[in-house]
């Protein structure tokens, strides 16, 4: 559940993922005004990145250190968010857990992004049995989802954040290898590629020149989209103890280890469930916002 | 369609509503009316650790002798609540003057679940058969007997080696489990032995149905038939108890979740001793544990009160090493290394080991998580950074840590009953403890008449906290909570066996 | 059409052989000698080699493959060397218990996922469609281990209305088994329902903006009339699409749900077993699971070729 809530598009990629056609060799970028959607989605990721980045120069406490004299406090002004059951601060905690599932997702996804991209431009551009041989794998790949991935890894290489993200990256990567080849495919078909082929360009030029420009949008509306999935398989997986190990703060795990607390202490379970989810909604709605923006024909039907 | 609307904004308050009843107190549980259990003929106990299979005789693990024992097989003696030793399948017993042969006088009418009788050609069969067909390290226990004669059907003569104190307590646990020749052949789903109960249906990883048999020698349990089922989840747990599902809780690995119980009537919660350590052991062969002041500076740097305050919420006791105050030779030695972040600041000085960085391979076990993140934070206060390794438990880290000793620090619940020797009494165990001053003691102390014993075992314990061997952060607790009107859970957790005959509903 | 659906099913057998020679070489990775775990502490070498004797795990990795693939292909897994017993028999009850919660989950989360997914985009400019997007967002955030926490804690704890786990086999005692089934489906439901209402409402925004729809409603049809008579074959295929997906992938993705409420599905027999290192068991159970993505995606692709007219005219 938790890792398939924004699933891959299957084998037919093109009528789920809606690609607009490119028209013209570069869209403009920048002229219309922000969507309620895509405002609302920086928002939230921007409050994320924030919280990660301060955690770096600040945190009111050091959130590692136990104070057993504290433990188990409500929310106050000392301790905003009141502490866990070792007396640590559970703020600094949390604002420390961004920065872990802020790396997750990079990481996870940058292993899609970077493996999947390229092999589906490759399947794009070149076709035959190449693209045969690239598709399979990727079918492969895909009949492993991230969390059977993830139990897997978890019991060759022992539980950590490492085997989690590598468990999500490759498990994410068929998901680019399809969009990026459902691009190509269309950008190939256009008259102004067929000219260039015509021209007799090498293929390597126009995936550099006429392709790749294409399809970013869409790509990047893979990347947020494979983010939000990335936070919740990292929470998932914390919650079954394959994720991030002790005593990184990381919020799958805080949520978990508040599961015994929730009733009596119910605030232990809410900070981390609420930054979670402001998390996963901030970057489903960075993808909604910027696929209307690349496509204009989800717009409300006005392009 | 607009008159959906409500529906939505229905959905959406729904929501808020569960989550604002989610935040309030889980204190007025409904549970099952407490009416009508004394009419009650079956009880349900939640454990933790499943067992993979039902033969302990080749597989490891305390799992399989917990169900078993006491309730399925049967040994010639058993261990009481207080850590006695009390006779069952033999009525009595006397010991050779040269304290090398025991002979035992075996109860009569005693029949195994299969209809076979029990006679003293059994216990002849079982004790050889440890020799000759299990596999699991517990095996070694027998090796001090050296024959085993039958003088009738109902007595049996064993003959040691070498006299020995220890023999008969093991004899107590699993290693003394009495089998019948027509019932072994399939030890791992269908157990045959003299004990009350007989195996009724078995799903791994689910539960263990156990049922009274009709023909059993002694007295009938009170109820007819227990459920065993193993949940892995503490909360999932506790919830199945709430909600009627399980009638108790045995061993419960959550002490956080215990407070609510505490406060409802409809509910008992006992929180007994066990026979398990939680140990935060460290690797005598190796840098920078091989130097005594380091292991003395990490004892002096643990507020083990506090870790047992904030890692098992109060829940647990003191000791000093694997012993545990109901075995006969306790001794009380918890002020050997006070709290004192300085002296352990100062012997790490000394011993050149300031700002040590070492890692620390915790089990992937509710109670490894739970005292590792505090241990590291008090070790950090003297200058030690302890980076924690997640080890998935029991497998990596049996190959890992047990067998290839390849760690610094590690902690570990160890429950096996009367284990000091076992641990330390080795130099290739996993610690690694240079045994060469406890050995002769220890030698000396088995083969020693009672008196002898006791004080040889207690001059070993010293020695091993002299030498700062290896800590021992606490005792675990056995915490069980009962539906009210179950009585008869076995409060202590003192052998491996959980004793399932002294069941009743009031 | 049968051209196609045969290439489809060569790709099937030779995407699954492929897939049992990557799981069994996988497999052999995973650290934690079975033989080691099963004897515990201090087992002396002999008993060690005694016992992957008895496994088998001694013999060449060769000999071990096919052995398990022809296994797999006669559906008989073996017998387990950890727990001793058959392992296909407990894998079908399993899998029996996750199809049962996972077809169930889906069907409710379809059912209410297309009339909201479809107001959502009919009237995507309003409160409605609006609010429906919102809450389904706010559905898709929560991570679902915390939806079913918090289900059990109102439910059972606070109201006492539901059992707070466990499962009853249907044929065992019905009203028990719906009983225990209520809350986790709901808990998967209102997930997968919150998803499949995003895909419903961005596949039917998607036929609104197109030509013979416009047509349509120029013609005079209103926009939901237009929209049951020529859109809704058209924004079936995307949902097909997500729905078969979503159902192979909860077949292991259930097992959080499963560990909250206590339920024996494949998924938590899948971590016992890696726990157990019963490496047979654990070889078969990730088969199954993988055999049942590849068959979702080969009817997916054959119910494509029904619905979708372009579809069977290309082929």
């Amino acid at each position: 559940m938790d890792t398939t809530q924004n699933p891959v598009p299957s084998s037919q990629a093109p009528r789920t993922s809606a690609i607009a056609a490119p028209r013209t060799p570069r869209r403009r970028i920048g002229r219309r005004r922000l969507s309620p959607t895509l405002i609302a989605g920086l928002v939230l990721v921007g409050i994320v990145a924030i919280t990660a980045l301060l955690s770096f120069v600040w945190t009111p406490y050091d959130p590692v250190q136990a104070n057993p004299a504290d433990r188990l406090q409500g929310p106050s002004l000392a301790h905003l968010f009141g502490t866990d059951k070792y007396g640590r601060d559970l703020f600094s905690g949390m604002l420390v857990g961004a920065r872990i599932t802020l790396f997750v997702g990079l990481i996870s996804v940058g292993i899609a992004l970077l493996v999947g991209t390229p092999l589906g431009i490759i399947a794009g551009i070149r076709g035959g049995w190449i693209e045969e041989v690239i598709m399979r794998t990727s079918d492969i790949a895909l009949a492993f989802p991230a969390l059977l991935l993830a139990i897997m890894f978890g019991a060759v290489f022992g539980p950590s954040t490492v085997s989690a993200m590598i468990a999500i990256g490759i498990s994410t990567i068929p998901g680019f290898a399809r969009v990026a080849r459902s691009g190509t495919l269309q950008v190939m078909s256009t008259e102004y590629v067929l000219a260039a082929r015509a021209a007799s360009q090498s293929r390597f030029r126009i995936a550099v020149r006429h392709v790749l420009p294409n399809i970013i949008g869409i790509v990047v509306v893979q990347c947020s989209v494979a983010f939000a999935l990335a936070v919740l398989a990292e929470a998932a997986l914390s919650f079954l103890g394959l994720g991030t190990p002790p005593p990184t703060p990381s919020w799958g795990r805080m949520l978990q280890e508040s599961q015994q607390f929730l009733g009596t202490h119910p605030s232990l379970a809410i900070f981390p469930g609420v930054a979670i989810a402001i998390a996963v909604m901030g970057f489903n709605l960075l993808g909604d916002g910027l696929r209307d923006r690349f496509d204009p024909k989800l717009n409300g039907g006005r392009s | 369609m607009r008159r959906k609307t409500p529906l939505i904004l229905t959905a959406a308050l729904a929501a808020a509503t569960a989550l604002v009843l989610a935040g309030c107190s889980a204190g007025s549980g409904g549970s099952t009316g407490a009416a009508d259990t004394a009419e009650r003929t079956s009880a349900t106990i939640a454990l933790t650790a499943a067992p993979v299979n039902l033969d302990f005789t080749t597989t490891a693990g305390a799992a399989i002798p917990q169900a078993l024992m006491s309730n399925v097989y049967e040994g010639l003696v058993e261990i009481n609540q207080e850590g006695e030793i009390v006779p069952l399948l033999a009525k009595e017993w006397s010991l050779s003057d040269d304290r090398k042969t025991y002979t035992f006088t075996l109860n009569e009418g005693v029949t195994f679940s299969n209809g076979e009788p029990f006679t003293a050609a059994d216990v002849k069969f079982s004790f050889d058969r440890v020799k000759t067909d299990w596999t699991t390290t517990l095996k070694g226990k027998m090796d001090v007997v050296e024959s085993v004669e039958v003088l009738s059907d109902t007595e049996v003569a064993v003959h040691l080696t070498q006299p020995s104190n220890a023999w008969l307590f093991n004899i107590a646990t699993p290693i003394g489990a009495i089998f019948s020749p027509s019932g072994v052949d399939d030890l791992a789903n269908a157990p045959v032995g003299t004990g009350p109960y007989e195996v009724a249906s078995w799903t791994p990883n689910e539960s263990l149905v156990l049922d009274t048999r009709d023909d059993y020698w002694g007295d009938a349990p009170g109820v007819e038939q227990v459920t065993l089922k193993y949940l892995a989840d503490a909360t999932a747990t506790t919830n199945a108890l709430r909600t009627g599902d399980v009638d108790a809780i045995v061993n419960l690995q959550a002490p956080e979740l215990v407070s609510t119980f505490e406060e409802d009537p409809a509910f008992e919660v006992v929180s007994g001793t066990s026979s398990g350590e939680i140990s935060l052991s460290l690797n005598n062969r190796i840098a920078p544990f091989d130097d005594v002041r380091v292991r003395q500076a990490v004892l002096h740097a643990l507020d083990r009160q506090a870790i047992i305050d904030t890692a098992w919420n109060g829940y647990g006791s003191l000791t000093a090493t694997y012993v545990t105050p109901l075995e006969p030779y306790y001794v009380d030695l918890n002020d050997a290394y006070e709290y004192n972040p300085e002296k352990a600041k100062e012997l790490l000085k000394e011993a050149g080991a300031e700002n040590l960085d070492i890692t620390f391979k915790v089990p992937t076990r509710p109670y490894a998580q739970a005292v590792s993140e505090i241990v590291v934070s008090q070790l950090a206060a003297v200058g030690i950074n302890a980076t924690i390794e997640s080890s998935e438990f029991p497998a990596v880290w049996l190959e890992d840590v047990f067998t290839n000793h390849n760690y610094q620090m590690t902690t570990v619940l160890a429950v096996e009953a009367r284990d000091l020797l076992t641990v330390f009494n080795n130099p290739d165990y996993y610690i690694g403890y240079d045994n060469s001053k406890i050995a002769p003691i220890a030698a000396e102390a088995d083969a020693a008449d009672e008196a002898g014993y006791i004080e040889g075992m207690q001059q070993v314990q010293k020695q091993i906290v002299d030498d700062a061997a290896s800590g021992v952060l606490f005792l675990f607790p056995n915490i069980v909570i009962t539906t009210a009107g179950l009585e008869g859970v076995p409060e202590n957790a003192i052998v491996e066996a959980l004793n399932l005959t002294d069941l009743s509903w009031k | 059409m049968a051209i196609r659906l045969l290439v489809n099913l060569v790709r099937f057998a030779a995407t699954f052989l492929v897939a049992t020679v990557v799981v069994f070489l996988f497999m052999r990775l995973i650290p934690g000698d079975p033989a080691q775990v099963a004897l515990g502490v201090n087992a002396s070498p002999e008993l060690l080699e005694q016992m992957r004797a008895q496994f088998g795990t001694d013999r060449p990795l060769a000999v071990q493959y096919l052995d398990w693939v022809g296994g797999l292909l006669r559906g008989d897994f073996g017998v387990s060397y950890v727990t001793r017993q058959d392992i296909s028999p407990l894998v079908i009850d399993r899998l029996q218990v996750s199809l049962i919660l996972v077809l169930t989950a889906m069907a409710v989360a379809l059912l209410v996922a297309i009339p909201l997914g479809t107001i959502a985009a009919v009237r995507h400019r309003n409160f409605s469609g609006i609010a429906i997007g919102a809450v389904s967002q706010l559905g898709v955030a929560i991570p679902g281990f915390l939806a079913g926490i918090l289900l059990v804690i109102v439910f059972s704890i606070q109201l006492g209305w539901f059992p707070a786990g466990g499962w009853t086999p249907p044929n065992q005692d019905f009203g028990e088994f719906l009983r225990r089934l209520f809350l986790p489906v709901l808990a998967l439901a209102s997930v997968q329902g919150a998803i499949l209402t995003r895909y419903v409402r961005s596949a039917v925004l998607e036929i609104m903006s197109e030509d013979y729809l416009r047509t349509a409603r120029a013609k005079g049809l209103s926009k939901t009339g237009a929209l049951l008579k020529h859109g809704m074959r058209n924004a079936a295929i995307p949902v097909i699409t997500v729905t078969g997906v979503q159902i192979a992938a909860l077949i292991i993705g259930a097992v959080v749900i499963e560990r909250v409420f206590v339920i024996p599905g494949l998924g938590s027999m899948l971590l016992d077993a890696v726990g157990n290192r019963d490496l047979l068991t654990v070889q078969s159970l990730v088969m199954v699971l993988v055999a049942i993505t590849l068959l979702m995606n080969l009817l997916i692709d054959v119910i494509y070729t029904i619905v979708d007219p372009r579809m069977r005219k290309s082929s």
